[in-house]
């Protein structure tokens, strides 16, 4: 076999082309499809019924409220990330004695089962025997419980557990970046005069600009089709409608409604939400050197 | 290396603060899962409450073993995961090593569409696929599970793996030729040893994607012998009267597994990171 054969190589990649091809590729077009069906999700009967799924979903105040939850949601964890991360990420770039240690422990949220995270700030919230609440009013910065699960706070819990439970990806991505910046850049702009805040605006801010610049639309993908951590702070609360996003509601639609048809059409309008924003977003931010 | 920062300077002093709370906020709630776990009943429910178990037991585990199927879970988890990582590892190398050692026609088209894939959520594919998997027989079964795992972590092992494999020179594969090795030969001695630790850490970032996977094992599995572990875990949630220090013990149980595979990866964090190992 010649070294470079173009047949061997073709027959090592295919597996990987062809499982992308049928358990990625095809259930997306598929579910485009699926959406011009009225479905039931467990009997297989289907009858076609072209946009109709759209247009009862364009007439339906459910999923107006879900769009609403889900870009409230996706905003401001986003938002929150960010900063946080950005401000950790220069923290844990100093020199301090433990930086190892820290910088593996705020990793951990990150890594865990997103079940456990939930599980743990579950009982961290209880309005009864939870810390925070004992905490809080130990302190006495409040002077009654908080319900922390109940439909006026579910949303800020959720975004806090959010923001708590992914942050640390920005805070390895930028601080992967931000040890390749050259010294020298920060030596001048000292010599110049330039204080620790005008240094992080006009030197680091600009190094950081490709790195933030995919960070940000990697997280708005990915907060914004969250499902298992919001899913799962909606069990067992009664204030499961604060904090029901798109994800959520493409999710109930199908396995408890049962219209599998519904369910799909749901996850299209997503993925063209996502296309939209995506693409208005490279339009306002891309430069040319980057990606 | 930079100089340490002088605890005593004022500068030092907002560093070490802030290093202090980002390390407390993010490890507490580890830490207070540790302790609810070995607190007995009574203890747990103390106003206020202890930081460190007054008395220390592991009624919590027993009763975890006892009452549930937390070891069947756990058995299921373990196939699940370890099945995908094999599959995963073996369609990926062979995968990465085409790319990265043969010229054909649409090796760059194949490239971006792994690039592309790799943005897909599961939320986006688990509706039509769990309507194929019954269409073909496949639901309720570990086989769906691991059809799901292994694609959706094939797009970020293979464009880690192919950066691995880049980056081990042409020139050895060549040395071993000349000296007369087949090209199996060449790959099985020289390439792949080479390619290991790699490989090992990208395997590692499959087992903790699978092995925290919720959506799927929700949607594509029905029997209670056939969950695996964060399905089993948080169904412990809803039950009438929830069990804190059993459920607390069991979350335990499915972290440690994830945190030690995840210390020994450290040193390959940056360039899974990059590579989106990471996804969530």
């Amino acid at each position: 076999m010649k070294y470079n054969s173009p047949k061997a190589g073709i027959l090592l990649i295919s597996p990987a082309v062809l499982l992308i091809c049928s358990l990625l590729v095809y259930p997306v077009i598929y579910g485009i499809w699926l959406s011009l069906f009225k479905k039931h999700s467990f009997f297989p009967d289907q009858r076609f019924v072209g946009l109709a799924n759209y247009a009862y979903l364009m007439k339906n105040s459910d999923f107006w409220m879900s769009v609403w939850y889900g870009t409230v949601y996706s905003v401001s964890t986003i938002v929150l990330q960010i900063v946080i991360g950005v401000i950790a990420a220069l923290i844990v770039n100093e020199a301090f004695k433990g930086r190892n240690f820290v910088r593996g422990v705020i990793l951990f949220p990150y890594v865990i089962p997103t079940v456990v995270a939930i599980i743990l700030w579950k009982w961290l919230l209880n309005n009864q025997f939870g810390l925070v609440n004992y905490l809080l009013l130990a302190v006495g910065i409040i002077d009654d419980p908080i319900s922390w699960m109940g439909k006026d706070h579910i949303m800020t819990s959720l975004i806090l557990i959010s923001v708590w439970e992914f942050f640390p990806f920005v805070v390895l991505s930028v601080l992967a970046r931000m040890q390749t910046i050259p010294p020298v850049l920060y030596k001048a702009a000292k010599v110049d005069g330039a204080g620790a805040f005008r240094r992080f605006i006009h030197v680091t801010l600009p190094q950081l600009r490709s790195v933030l610049f995919v960070v940000i639309l990697l997280r708005s993908i990915w907060m914004f089709t969250k499902f298992d951590t919001v899913w799962l702070l909606t069990q067992g609360g009664g204030a499961e409608k604060y904090i029901r996003t798109l994800p959520v509601y493409a999710y109930m639609r199908t396995f408890m409604y049962y219209q599998a048809g519904m369910g799909a059409a749901l996850a299209v309008i997503m993925f063209i939400i996502l296309v939209a924003a995506t693409a208005i977003y490279f339009k306002m931010f891309r430069r040319e050197e980057e990606i | 290396m930079t100089p340490k920062n002088n605890f005593f300077s004022l500068r030092g002093q907002f560093i070490y603060w802030c290093a202090a709370i980002l390390a407390l906020s993010t490890a507490f709630p580890f830490f207070w899962m540790v302790s609810t776990s070995f607190k007995p009943l009574q203890e747990i429910f103390v106003f206020p409450p202890n930081f460190l178990p007054a008395e220390f037991t592991l009624a919590n585990f027993v009763r975890l073993f006892e009452q549930t199927r937390f070891l069947v879970y756990f058995k299921n988890s373990v196939f699940v995961s370890f099945t995908t990582v094999v599959l995963t590892m073996t369609i990926g190398s062979a995968g990465a090593y085409s790319l990265t050692r043969f010229k054909f026609y649409g090796r760059e088209k194949i490239a971006s569409l792994i690039l592309f894939t790799y943005m897909f959520a599961p939320i986006m594919i688990v509706i039509p696929f769990y309507v194929l998997i019954k269409k073909i027989g496949l639901a309720n079964t570990h086989a769906a599970l691991i059809m799901a795992y292994t694609a959706f972590c094939l797009p970020f092992s293979l464009w880690l793996l192919r950066a691995f494999f880049q980056s081990i020179p042409l020139a050895l594969e060549k040395a071993a030729l000349i000296d007369g090795a087949s090209r199996l030969e060449a790959v099985i001695y020289v390439v792949l040893p080479l390619a290991l630790p790699g490989i090992i850490a990208t395997g590692i970032f499959t087992f903790i994607l699978a092995w925290n996977d919720y959506i799927f094992v929700r949607i594509l599995i029905t029997s209670d012998e056939l969950k695996t572990l964060s399905v089993g875990i948080a169904d412990l949630y809803n039950a009438t009267v929830i069990d804190w220090g059993m459920i607390m013990s069991g979350s335990m149980l499915i972290t440690v597994p994830v945190l030690v595979f995840f210390i020994f990866i450290q040193r390959y964090l940056i360039a899974g990171w990059g590579a989106g190992a990471m996804k969530g």
